[in-house]
């Protein structure tokens, strides 16, 4: 059974080994960036085409930031857009058969929820200063400053691991089901855990990012 | 040797299935919520969908403590298990 902490090295670049998760994230990077290139070669005031799915999607992203954050949370959009899309478009590339899924290794969740925890509170620092920063952390009574620290940590550690989880669980299932019935029954189980659930893991990754930057500031 | 090998195995599958247990949470907390939520349906009928979404994002929210127990079971299978099968 493939052991989920074992990568497969798949060639080296400059003496480096790549692995197949590597070259799976630059397929999506190449995939993301392929489409944001051509709905913005000619842009028209009046939408049509390509550049109308553009405006949709920048749009969805930024009702979904104000309505949860308010005006301030502007600045954030591509950040999150950027979150958002790689997760969703990772989270569904495991479908396709030879391509690994980015997010089914904990380095790549690792980052995501590192981004995450540090433009929260840099732009916590950025905004209110270092001493509020601080201060935020003695917030109801001086004593609770282990748990406020332990807190942080926690939100980081939940952040990556539910998405890591959700990808590992349902590779390892559908590894499993390859073992007993390789014909037509995996395609259900691979819509039900690579489709819906990577869709859904995406909406509440990048919901709860929003969140947390929205606590900080 | 032989017998410290059998005895870690041995170990890791008890404690596999020891930390399976918390799957019992998420399944009597999203089975509570999956009721509040037919509930509030047939309270209001026309808030079916966003009912709806509010569920399946309670859902994901809620299944975070099996996926660590998860977790934790898949690294010891496959870190201290694998390597010790004879």
């Amino acid at each position: 059974m493939g052991n989920p902490a074992e990568v497969n090295i798949v060639f080296h670049i400059l003496g480096m080994p790549v692995s197949d998760i590597v070259v799976a994230t630059w397929i999506v990077m190449a995939l993301i960036l392929l489409v944001a290139f051509l709905a913005t070669r000619k842009l028209s005031l009046v939408p049509s085409g390509l550049q109308n799915v553009g405006e949709i999607i920048v749009e969805g992203f930024a009702k979904l930031v104000v309505d949860m954050m308010g005006t301030k949370g502007l600045p954030f959009v591509p950040l999150i857009m950027s979150i958002g899309l790689f997760v969703l478009i990772a989270n569904l590339i495991g479908v396709v058969p030879g391509v690994a899924t980015p997010t089914s290794n904990l380095a790549t969740t690792v980052m995501l929820a590192g981004i995450v925890v540090i433009v929260g509170h840099g732009a916590s620092i950025k905004k209110n200063g270092l001493l509020h920063y601080i201060k935020g952390y003695l917030d109801p009574h001086p004593i609770m400053l282990p748990m406020n620290i332990i807190g942080e940590i926690g939100k980081f550690l939940s952040h990556s691991f539910r998405l890591y989880g959700n990808m590992i669980g349902g590779a390892i299932i559908i590894q499993i089901i390859y073992m007993f019935a390789p014909w037509v029954v995996p395609v259900p189980v691979m819509g039900w855990f690579s489709v819906f659930m990577g869709a859904i893991q995406a909406l509440v990754f990048t919901l709860l990012a929003i969140a947390y930057i929205d606590v900080m500031l | 040797m032989e017998l410290t090998n059998a005895i870690v195995l041995a170990s890791v599958c008890i404690g596999s299935g020891l930390a399976m247990i918390a799957g019992i949470g998420p399944g009597i907390g999203e089975g509570y919520a999956a009721g509040k939520a037919v509930e509030a349906v047939g309270r209001q009928p026309e808030a079916e969908n966003k009912i709806r979404t509010t569920l399946i994002l309670g859902d994901a929210i809620a299944e975070s403590t099996g996926i660590y127990a998860l977790a934790i079971a898949l690294f010891m299978i496959f870190t201290f298990g694998i390597p010790l099968m004879p």
